[in-house]
């Protein structure tokens, strides 16, 4: 027998994946951004009508790279020493921070995060092994995404990813996870917590794959062991 | 009885993991996921008064700061940082001109420029956790690599010397807490346990294994002031969303002890729980992933109620850490969240 013997799995093609019915407003949620840069997107599309405008695309890599340079300058909260002052200027804030608050609402209110969108940040991802993504070869699937949101952005929310490996001994399950949570962790607010687990009965270390996905300090280390990390770029390369 | 916050200082916009306090000089230290050690004053804190001191050598971890423990009864102060590095340093105070003269004015010129005085090699894998006994003679560190090392040090805390390597624990080694008056270490594992160790003729054994959790433990922590000198309990809180409590019953002629879970603490936590703290007047405070910080009360023997919550302390972030600490005599809870702040809570009886 063959030591490969997930060399050709079943694939489903590219246009049979689940899909949501196009439209321009749809591709605007997939990407990063602040509610301003949103805001700014939706105006340049209403020029130019297509989200391949070059323009915009320069606008949103623009908003990407302020968002990667966004680190504070180390305060030493000399501030917190006048106090009279400092009192109105913060309820000033607080007014700022509720209208703000509360226009963010209004938008994730009226669209709050369901599976499809789920899906589509991760049905993209290559699969390790594979030439395929995650989605043609059914280990992400619609179905198997449960979505716990109120669309409020002051409230935590919660994902739930069930995952199903090609073959039940599958030694890249969790590479795969990892992928995955990295995938999210970048592209959702941070509000979001993702529990991802294996479908029951789809791999024969069901538990402590599951255990190792989810643990909050193993993920954090990996996400600082540069080789794992290059593995998960080439992984997400292919995200769109 | 209320919680509330005095003030949330925004150190960086990557997680912090944890703090630990001195009173010497009221430092605390801050350990984070953007490889530095940050110390912050706390001036006054009824005035919100707190100052960024210092961040020290950043060149010195390559990867995240995951904890940080100040050495107990060290002139000039000394803190030990463990980091998924694998390496452990530790950082000592330049002694001041003041040297002998003023001791209270040395230590706060002293505090504001720590130098790196040792690193210390040996785990394979990531540092989680590292504790000081009590008098500051033995430094205990855990790591991924299933193992708990304990270190013997001098005086000037230059020189370590690895007394024991305990591998009992099957899997990773979250946590490491020391008994406030006795050599006795608890730590915490992803293989769902607690272990014990004591000390027999200058080595190290596992004295009791704690089984009761459905989950990792992420942390334990001695009660600070017991009724009775011979009574020894440890709190605890895991994945499984439960803070229990333990309670030794006595040890065989071998010196194994008999630990029984004596409370399971009302169930309030949605999510995993990272970290619990039991304070000097015999409150338990637990935090982790829903965000909440509560704080329980044991209103009889071996009974406990919630005595009060703050949802979403960190906002809609997961928190790493609580610590009950005292500043000048006043309680205060300090929170480590994954949005970059160390948030420092009134506790008002």
């Amino acid at each position: 027998m063959s030591d490969f013997i997930n060399e050709s799995p079943d694939a489903l093609d590219e246009t049979q994946l689940p899909k949501r019915k196009e439209d321009a407003n749809d591709q605007l949620l997939g990407s990063l951004g602040t509610s301003q840069a949103l805001d700014r997107k939706k105006l340049l599309l209403k020029i130019d009508h297509s989200t391949h405008s070059p323009a915009l695309q320069n606008v949103e890599l623009l908003d990407k790279l302020l968002l990667l340079n966004s680190v504070p300058e180390l305060t030493s909260d000399e501030e917190s020493l006048d106090d009279g002052e400092n009192e109105v200027d913060e309820s000033n804030n607080h007014k700022i921070n509720d209208i703000v608050a509360s226009s963010q609402e209004d938008v994730e209110l009226a669209d709050p995060v369901d599976p499809q969108e789920i899906y589509d940040l991760t049905a993209h991802i290559s699969d390790p092994e594979h030439p395929l993504s995650l989605g043609q070869l059914s280990i992400v699937n619609l179905e198997d995404i449960e979505v716990h949101d109120d669309g409020n952005p002051n409230h935590m929310a919660e994902i739930i990813i069930r995952i199903t490996p090609t073959i039940t001994h599958c030694s890249l399950a969790t590479l795969i996870g990892l992928g995955i949570r990295v995938r999210l962790e970048r592209a959702m607010p941070p509000r979001f917590r993702f529990t991802i687990i294996l479908k029951k009965g789809t791999h024969s270390s069901e538990n402590q794959v599951n255990k190792q996905l989810n643990d909050k300090e193993r993920v954090a280390a990996a996400c600082e062991n540069e080789q794992l990390l290059g593995v998960v770029a080439n992984m997400l390369s292919t995200c769109k | 009885m209320s919680i509330s916050l005095i003030k949330s200082l925004k150190l960086q916009n990557n997680r912090a993991w944890a703090t630990d306090f001195t009173s010497q000089g009221n430092i605390l230290a801050v350990a984070s996921e953007d490889h530095k050690i940050k110390l912050v004053k706390i001036t006054d804190p009824e005035k919100k008064q707190f100052k960024l001191l210092s961040v020290l050598d950043d060149t010195v971890h390559k990867k995240a700061v995951r904890s940080v423990a100040w050495r107990p009864h060290s002139f000039p102060p000394c803190l030990a940082a463990g980091s998924f590095d694998a390496t452990v340093s530790i950082w000592s105070s330049v002694p001041g001109e003041f040297e002998g003269e003023d001791e209270e004015e040395e230590l706060d010129n002293a505090d504001e420029d720590m130098e790196l005085l040792a690193i210390i090699e040996g785990h394979e894998h990531e540092i989680k956790g590292v504790s000081w006994s009590y008098d500051g003679m033995f430094l205990a560190t855990c790591s991924r690599d299933k193992s708990v090392w304990i270190w013997e040090t001098d005086e000037a805390g230059e020189d370590f010397e690895c007394v024991s390597v305990l591998q009992e624990h099957s899997q990773d080694v979250k946590h490491v807490s020391w008994h406030p008056r006795k050599y006795l270490l608890a730590s915490s594992s992803y293989d769902d346990t607690i272990r014990l160790w004591g000390e027999f003729d200058d080595d190290w054994e596992c004295v009791a294994v704690l089984n009761g959790h459905e989950g990792t433990v992420w942390s334990s922590d001695f009660e600070k002031n017991t009724e009775s000198p011979e009574s020894i309990r440890l709190c605890s809180g895991s994945d499984d969303s439960t803070v229990r409590v333990w309670n030794y019953q006595g040890e065989d002629p071998d010196g194994q002890q008999e630990w029984v879970c004596e409370s399971v603490l009302p169930k309030i936590h949605k999510r995993q729980i990272y970290s619990v703290s039991w304070s000097e007047n015999g409150l338990i405070s637990s935090t982790g992933s829903d965000g909440s910080l509560v704080v329980y009360k044991e209103t009889q023997p071996g009974q406990w109620e919630i005595l009060a919550k703050k949802e979403l302390s960190h906002q809609i972030n997961e928190v790493n850490e609580v610590k009950w600490i005292s500043v000048d005599g006043k309680d205060l809870i300090v929170t480590s969240g994954d949005d970059g702040c160390v948030n420092i809570w009134n506790w008002t009886q």
